[in-house]
Formats: structure tokens, C-alpha cells, sequence
């Protein structure tokens, strides 16, 4: 294999090919207040052949997280599922520091055919207050997907993030103290110490991780594979979409791997509480 | 290299980054090349230069004539002069008198989750722009461009003109489609930066796009025309 002017460009789009031959949930998706939303997320996961997106509107960084923000953040999509069952997985998020409207409306969006839920940096996994909320989980046999912080890999911790992000450490606790519960940590890809993060939770069966993120490390996938396992792998792209599908088809996997990653892994989750694809 | 169907590779040894004295790393890239004739054959050298430092002039002339290298990258950031620089001005200019390109790489890593060794600052797209202003007709390669691509009016425009080439493996690189349209399809190419960054995602950008964005003959030139004929290959 030489490279000149004369060799003939590839004809052939056979990296798109092998893209469409897995069937995928994007783990980690979200949709926006915005007026090009979800019709730009859509566009992407058709071109990668992205069949379900879990999504959420988590609040605004730095917002009170209030109620009515949540409330909102879900009708919002609740809104865009009914637009395109076919397409989405809704997942609510919301706050408990306010247990009774917390309690409130994970009913009111799992009455509208939500699954899961979303939570951001408001409240650490590990403080007290998710306690009622993991054990509803635990429950309905749904996972609860944490976002995790980023900069830790600089020890000091990066000065942009609120003091109540959740760290693995956080992860460590919760899943210590319901193993029967099931916790993704987010998007190892998303600019936090994916290295930290996969050797923190790695004696912790009840948690998975996304490769979801804009930092698409080759290493990531091999790493997590090594430390986490193949079997708590989820797909995911949290609106990085080349990078999402492009390290899993990089990564040195298997057949049955890719399989997996892309699809398997969260729809045997999605199967506990009866929400598969292809029910 | 095989495992993905790439013919050929642009590259430079990481450890210009880190020596002090760049030339080794050339040179050290001169010498694995040349241990087998089908390196030669898929392995295009850029030469890594260090303008603040002693001696570079007679780096740069003895590796682009001995060593064969095809262009120079510079990493500001990492030997800490700015692009303003006078001595980086004057690289800029002997490197466009040669007809080769400079390739500014707007991040190695991402530094959120990157060692507390490394540098903690990226380039925007914006950041490298007035060394394109200061040496419009030098020829320049932008790669991994991961931080912001937002520019003003008449910088779009700058580039437009200027013989440019940015590759396809930064984060940036979103909406490949419309930066055709804003920059021209014969400033894009097939990059993966690698081996920080996976191997796949560059080509993907590409692939993925629709025939009313690129038809079989640009996607031919994203994937190696556009660096074929930017390179003289």
C-alpha cells in the first residue's frame, strides 16, 4: 500500500457501512431549549444510525434548582417524546432537596412514560438526600445517571465546578451502600478523569459506565474494558456524536463487544423495568 | 495504519514537545523511518522546531534537506514563546520561502483531564490568527481544532485566502457540512490525531456527510486529494 497522486481515491463508504451494521441507544443524550432542538440531534443520530436516545434536560449549571426548573426541564421532555416515541426515551431529572416535589414528579413523568434519571451537580450522589430517591429506584429497577465532575486529575479540583458535583468517590459510597441499586457514571469521555473514575468504581457491579463526551482518548475504551468490563459498558455521546460512535469502532473490540456497548448492555437495563427496545 | 486503511500518515515524534533540544526528536524520527524502505513509502515527516532556542535555523536547514522532512510544526505553548514572537515570525517566513507548511495544533490533549504536568492552556481557532495575519502567504496546517472555531468576519475571510489545510480530528469539527461552505471544501482533510485521539472519529466526520453537503468526488478530497495537492505529494 503506497501513497502517490496516482492512487485511485476510495470509492467506497465502507466506514459508514460498518457504522449502520449496530443497532445503538445513545445512553446519554440531551435535547435543548433551543429552537434547532431535537431537530439537530435527530439529524445526527440518523446519519450514525442512532436508533433510541436517552434523553434529559438536566438544569442549568448554577441554577437554584428549584421546582419549577426541573418541572420545566421535564415537560420539556416530555414534549419532544410524544413527538417521536419512536426516537426517544425520556428521562426525568430533579432535585432532592425538595423530597416531596422530587417524590412527585418522578411519578408524574413515569406516568408519561419516562424511564430512568438524570441528575446533575445540584446534590451529590452520595448525600443522604438521594436516599429515598435510590431506594424508588431500586424499586422501579431503573438506573440513575449521575454526571460527574471534571478536572480531578489535577488534584486540586478544577475551580469551575460547584462543590455538590458528584466525584467516583460519591459513587463509591452510594453503590457500598445499595449494591442493589444500579448508577451510570457519566460520560467518561466529558472531560473528568476517565482513569480515576474507572479504577474508583471498578469493585462495584451496580455501576456502569457511558463513554459519552467530546474527548474522544483512544485509550478510553480499552481502559474501561480492562478495569470496568465489557458487560458495564454503555454507548453514549451526550451530543458528541462522531466521537461517541467513532472510539467504540476504533476501540479493539469484538464483534460481540461492539454488540454490547452499542445496544445490549442498556437494554438489558431498560428490560428490568419492562422499557426495552422491541418489547 | 492498516487496521483502518489509512495509505499514509503525516507525523511527528512527541518528543519535539518535550526535549529541549527539538532536533533529537527529528532526528529520531529521521532514523525509525528509515529502518524499513515501506516506512519510507506511508510515513511523511514534519520536523519539530523550536524558533527560541539556539541553533534552530540549522535545524531547519538540515531537516528539510538531510532529513527529508515535508514541514514544521511548532508548539508555542509547550516552549513558551507567543505567536507573535518575532524569531516564531521569521520561522514562519523561512518555512514559506521553502514552500512547506507550518502545522499549529490548537490542543495536544484535552487539559481537563490531562496530568498536572501538562500545560493547562488551549488555542482557540481565533488565538492563531495573527500569525496568519503577520505571514498571510505562508502555507499552514491546523489540526485538532478542539477549542472555538467562532471567528470574525474579515478572519473567515483571511482564511479563505490563505493556502490552509485543517484536518478533521478536532472536536470542533461538528458540522462539517456548513464549514465547507464557509471555508471551502479544499481546506478540510482527513485527521486523526492520533494516537491521543481515536482512530476512527476523524474519518467519521466525513463519511457521515450527505451527498448535497459532499459528493463522491469531495469526500475523495477530504480523505486524501485535498492533502495530496496541498502537500505536493
Amino acid at each position: 500500500m503506497g501513497f502517490s497522486g496516482k492512487e485511485k481515491p476510495i470509492k467506497e463508504n465502507d466506514l459508514l457501512k460498518e457504522v449502520m451494521k449496530y443497532r445503538k441507544i445513545d445512553s446519554h443524550a440531551h435535547v435543548y431549549f433551543t429552537d434547532d432542538s431535537p431537530q439537530t440531534q435527530l439529524d445526527f443520530a440518523d446519519r450514525l444510525g442512532i436508533e433510541k436516545m436517552v434523553i434529559s434536560r438536566p438544569m442549568a449549571p448554577g441554577s437554584k434548582g428549584l421546582p419549577e426548573e426541573f418541572i420545566a426541564c421535564n415537560d420539556l421532555i416530555i414534549g419532544v417524546v410524544s413527538k417521536f416515541p419512536d426516537r426517544f426515551i425520556g428521562q426525568p431529572t430533579i432535585n432532592p432537596a425538595y423530597p416531596k416535589e422530587a417524590m412527585e414528579e418522578i411519578k408524574r413523568c413515569m406516568d408519561h412514560g419516562m424511564c430512568g434519571l438524570k441528575l446533575y451537580n445540584h446534590v451529590k450522589l452520595s448525600d443522604p438526600l438521594f436516599y429515598p430517591i435510590i431506594e424508588k429506584y431500586i424499586d422501579m429497577k431503573m438506573i440513575i445517571l449521575m454526571h460527574v465532575g471534571i478536572g480531578k486529575s489535577r488534584v486540586i479540583f478544577d475551580a469551575r465546578e460547584p462543590e455538590n458535583v458528584s466525584t467516583p468517590e460519591d459513587f463509591v459510597i452510594a453503590a457500598e451502600r445499595y449494591p442493589e441499586a444500579m448508577f451510570q457514571l457519566a460520560h467518561l469521555g466529558g472531560g473528568g478523569d476517565w482513569l480515576d473514575a474507572c479504577k474508583a468504581v471498578r469493585p462495584y457491579p451496580n455501576v456502569y459506565v457511558d463513554v459519552s463526551g467530546s474527548n474522544n482518548e483512544a485509550d478510553i475504551i480499552p481502559f474501561a474494558l480492562e478495569y470496568v468490563g465489557e458487560d458495564r459498558m454503555f454507548f453514549g455521546c451526550d451530543n458528541s456524536f462522531y466521537q461517541g460512535v467513532g472510539h467504540v469502532l476504533a476501540a479493539d473490540l469484538t464483534e460481540s463487544q461492539r454488540k454490547k456497548l452499542f445496544f445490549e448492555n442498556y437494554n438489558n437495563i431498560l428490560k428490568m423495568s419492562g422499557n426495552h427496545v422491541d418489547r | 495504519m492498516d487496521a483502518h486503511g489509512i495509505a499514509a500518515s503525516v507525523l511527528t515524534n512527541i518528543n519535539g514537545i518535550f526535549y529541549k533540544d527539538t532536533q533529537a526528536a527529528n532526528q529520531e524520527l529521521y532514523d525509525e523511518i528509515n529502518t524499513s524502505r515501506k516506512w519510507k513509502d506511508r510515513l511523511i515527516p514534519f520536523a519539530v522546531i523550536n524558533p527560541v532556542y539556539s541553533g534552530w535555523k540549522e535545524d531547519l536547514k538540515i531537516s528539510t534537506t538531510r532529513l527529508g522532512m515535508k514541514g514544521v510544526r511548532i508548539f508555542p505553548k509547550y516552549h513558551r514563546y507567543t505567536l507573535d514572537h518575532p524569531e516564531c515570525i521569521e520561522l514562519v517566513k523561512m518555512v514559506r520561502d521553502m514552500g512547506l507548511p507550518i502545522g499549529l495544533t490548537l490542543r495536544m490533549v484535552d487539559s481537563r483531564p490531562s496530568s498536572w504536568l501538562d500545560i493547562t492552556d488551549e488555542w482557540k481557532l481565533s488565538d492563531i490568527m495573527p500569525l496568519v495575519e503577520a505571514v498571510p502567504d505562508a502555507k499552514f496546517m491546523v489540526l485538532n481544532v478542539a477549542g472555538s472555531t467562532q471567528l470574525e468576519k474579515e478572519q473567515v475571510e483571511l482564511l479563505k485566502k490563505t493556502d490552509l489545510f485543517i484536518d478533521t480530528s478536532g472536536r470542533n469539527i461538528i458540522n462539517l457540512g456548513e464549514m465547507l461552505k464557509t471555508f471551502g471544501k479544499d481546506k478540510f482533510g482527513f485527521g486523526t490525531h492520533s494516537p491521543i485521539l481515536d482512530y476512527r472519529t476523524g474519518a467519521l466526520r466525513i463519511a457521515a456527510l450527505r451527498e448535497d453537503e459532499a459528493d463522491a468526488a469531495t469526500k475523495a478530497d477530504l480523505q486524501a486529494g485535498n492533502i495530496i495537492r496541498f502537500l505536493g505529494l
